[in-house]
């Protein structure tokens, strides 16, 4: 049985790309296979992190939108960029970064049906033990459509006013869709704030289970999306708190 | 009158013709939105399975399943056999709707 994790944010620069990253890569360390998929169409990033260049990137969600292709025709297989050596495999669906389908996705729009039919058929074919849905943040259709269909789901927010209002929508909707496992995490929190205190306001703002809360991180910044953090720097406190994020994913 | 939820879920599901799309589900009454988010998760299911979520009688389950299958929500599948109709759902919406009109996404969550 596969799991679908949804990883959203009301706002940008959450760190969704880098949080699904590094998920991916323990689960992977940890002998799973997992697919990652970037619906963040219009803004797409994700494969940075996994160092995977656009001369490699061949066929992308977006052609499996346009029918130029199977969904796993669009899955290439990042285990070896992770860094390291690991038990099970990584397979990443990019969005396109050329402008002109950019352009083209956001002027003719698509059927997110097709997203739902690829989301099966590649966790099938791919035989996947996860699949992570990497999202636009805010609400639409597309995200709307991710969490109805996952069996998780992963908001993340930051110790920031317009955070708290925007992920309080998030979190009403996704309770109306009853995703059956939702963890907040809340991350680069300023080094002056307490985390505990952090994580209790938002415990008690949401009702929700708070699977970590992360500082900021200088190594982070300095790492600058090159590269998978958990992998790089596996003792870090930042690392410790994702892996107890994946740890009640697979719980 | 009141209606019995049977009632609603078709009055709701009949308001609208186009196919269904994601933020329509979190604006139905209960227990239409659980027994949709349950079948919905579940991708391949059955008569019996939906109808067990919604607690309506088998014809009442039926009315509402030909319904979804008239939004496209619910498709028959080739399993379905003279004992039991099974189905898979599917959820659908364009992103940029060029011939339709707007979702209303937010009336909907609102």
């Amino acid at each position: 049985m596969s799991t679908i994790i949804s990883v959203h944010s009301f706002r940008g620069g959450t760190g969704k790309s880098n949080t699904t990253a590094n998920i991916s890569a323990l689960l992977a360390v940890d002998g799973a296979r997992v697919g990652v998929v970037d619906t963040d169409i219009q803004s797409p990033g994700i494969h940075v992190l996994f160092n995977l260049d656009e001369s490699e990137m061949g066929h992308s969600l977006n052609d499996y939108l346009w029918g130029k292709c199977s969904i796993e025709e669009t899955a290439h297989d990042v285990t070896s960029h992770l860094g390291a050596e690991v038990k099970g495999q990584v397979f990443l669906i990019p969005s396109s970064i050329k402008p002109g389908e950019i352009a083209r996705i956001l002027r003719e729009g698509y059927d997110v049906g097709l997203l739902n039919d690829g989301f099966r058929d590649v966790v099938e074919k791919l035989k996947l033990d996860y699949l992570l849905i990497d999202t636009h943040p805010g609400l639409n259709e597309e995200t709307l459509l991710s969490i109805a269909i996952s069996n998780a789901l992963v908001i993340i927010l930051r110790p920031d006013s317009q955070d708290y209002q925007g992920t309080a929508v998030t979190v009403d909707v996704a309770r109306k869709l009853d995703v059956p496992k939702m963890l907040m995490l809340v991350n680069k929190v300023p080094p002056q704030f307490d985390l505990e205190d952090v994580r209790t306001r938002v415990e008690q703002t949401y009702d929700a289970t708070v699977a970590a809360v992360l500082p900021h991180s200088d190594e982070m910044m300095t790492l600058a999306s090159s590269g998978i953090f958990a992998i790089r720097f596996p003792d870090h406190p930042m690392t410790k708190g994702l892996r107890k994020l994946v740890d009640q994913l697979k719980a | 009158m009141n209606e019995t939820p049977f009632e609603l879920a078709v009055k709701e599901l009949e308001a609208g013709t186009e196919d269904i799309r994601p933020s329509d589900i979190v604006s139905y009454s209960e227990p239409l939105r659980s027994a949709l988010n349950f079948v919905i998760r579940l991708g391949r299911f059955s008569m019996t399975e939906f109808q067990e979520k919604l607690e309506f009688t088998r014809e009442e389950t039926k009315k509402i399943s030909d319904i979804l299958v008239a939004r496209n929500l619910f498709a028959i599948s080739r399993f379905t056999t003279a004992e039991e109709t099974y189905f898979e759902s599917r959820l659908t919406a364009m992103t940029r709707p060029l011939t339709r009109p707007p979702s209303d996404i937010w009336k909907k969550i609102e």
